[in-house]
């Protein structure tokens, strides 16, 4: 198994994405699950996949896909076994000692708290879209046509904008 | 006016969002990385070898059990109650086989909406599984224990004589009826347990499945 993999197709993979993963699986990370627990697991699964990766869409597509439905998993409790708590020794996640924005970050806690406020499969949504994909890309990661993408995206939007907008303004 | 106001706010939450990962620093050793996926892959291989031994094992002691039994006992009604609990362990071995071989593999690569479907079959199969646990894993044993036990007679009258046999088998009455509600009260037990797995862990599971796939909808 482990010869059909491509480490450095692995390593680039990871590189190019891994700060996009860490995002979603921060939204989606509930007490007690922790961000970098489902982080973990969405390599694992990339990981396991990997050698199913046909090329009909893009790889960065491809590895949203998995980050959404492994992220999705975890709010459903499917994995219920130990593995997912054994951290990866190899991952450090590690504090930027530079000074943080005290505005931004709590810009950004807003939108996190509005965001919590959609349902499951919105929330994916605006992941994404915040991730600057295009609704094409979104349709293949979710499965919906564009028209139901745009439609959907509009009714989100607008929640999200009336949460966000009065918590920004103060 | 209205669009470009919402533009700009729409641009600023993509700037929030995009800049929110710049507090930590991810870094991967992705050699060793490696290495710790595939020791992962093959401690849940090697799980899942256990289980399917485990599953298997104790149904393979059943049959050389009452196979053995099947050749000792002299009694004709405890001779066909030990046939069929052979047949009832094959068949188990078969029904977990076919429902391994049903099993729906999860595939993160498919989307959302095929990825919901598939957990909702997968789950449905797990529910039936349990569901009708009553009629495939209680019930039939019980009939061959009643049966076997039933059929039980004085060993004495088909000068049979194994003192080991005799001594476990339950002969006189007292202990027939003894054994009888020991067993009905494990069965009782087996299918509360199964039950209880049914509305704790994969209803809920199915509601929310079912919830989600109601939300994408709409």
């Amino acid at each position: 198994m482990y010869k059909e993999k491509d480490d450095n197709f692995f390593e680039e993979i990871l590189e190019r994405n891994k700060y996009k993963i860490y995002r979603i699986c921060n939204i989606y990370a509930v007490n007690p699950i922790e961000p970098q627990d489902i982080f973990q697991e969405v390599i694992f699964q990339i990981w396991k996949s990997i050698d199913k990766f046909e090329g009909k869409s893009s790889v960065d597509t491809w590895v949203h896909k998995i980050t959404i439905n492994v992220c999705l998993r975890s709010k459903m409790k499917f994995a219920k076994s130990n593995d997912k708590t054994d951290r990866f020794e190899s991952i450090h996640f590690t504090r930027i000692d530079k000074e943080i924005n005290t505005s931004e970050q709590e810009k950004f806690n807003y939108l996190k708290e509005c965001i919590s406020t959609l349902n499951e499969t919105d929330i994916s949504l605006i992941a994404l879209y915040l991730d600057n994909l295009s609704y094409t890309e979104i349709g293949v990661i979710t499965g919906l046509s564009e028209n139901h993408i745009a439609v959907k995206m509009k009714r989100i939007r607008k929640k999200l904008f009336e949460c966000i907008t009065p918590k920004i303004k103060c | 006016m209205y669009n470009t106001k919402n533009k700009m706010l729409e641009q600023e939450l993509k700037d929030i969002w995009n800049n929110a990962s710049q507090t930590a620093k991810i870094s991967i050793e992705t050699n060793q990385l490696v290495e710790e996926l595939n020791t992962k892959v093959s401690r849940i291989q090697k799980k899942i070898r256990i289980r399917d031994i485990r599953e298997m094992s104790a149904s393979a002691i059943g049959i050389l059990l009452f196979g053995y039994l099947l050749y000792e006992i002299p009694f004709p009604i405890t001779k066909v109650a030990c046939g069929l609990a052979i047949a009832w362990f094959v068949f188990v071995i078969l029904k977990f086989k076919k429902s391994k071989t049903q099993n729906i593999k999860t595939d993160f690569s498919l989307s959302l909406r095929e990825q919901l479907n598939n957990q909702k079959t997968m789950m449905a199969q797990q529910a039936n599984l349990l569901d009708t646990a009553l009629y495939w894993y209680a019930i039939p044993p019980f009939i061959m224990n009643f049966i076997f036990i039933l059929g039980l007679e004085n060993p004495a009258d088909y000068n049979w004589t194994n003192s080991i046999v005799a001594k476990i088998l339950p002969l006189s009455s007292n202990l027939k009826i003894i054994t009888l509600t020991g067993l009905a009260l494990f069965y009782a037990f087996t299918f509360w347990v199964n039950k209880r797995a049914l509305t704790k862990d994969v209803k809920p599971i199915i509601e929310r499945i079912e919830t989600m796939q109601q939300q994408i909808k709409k």
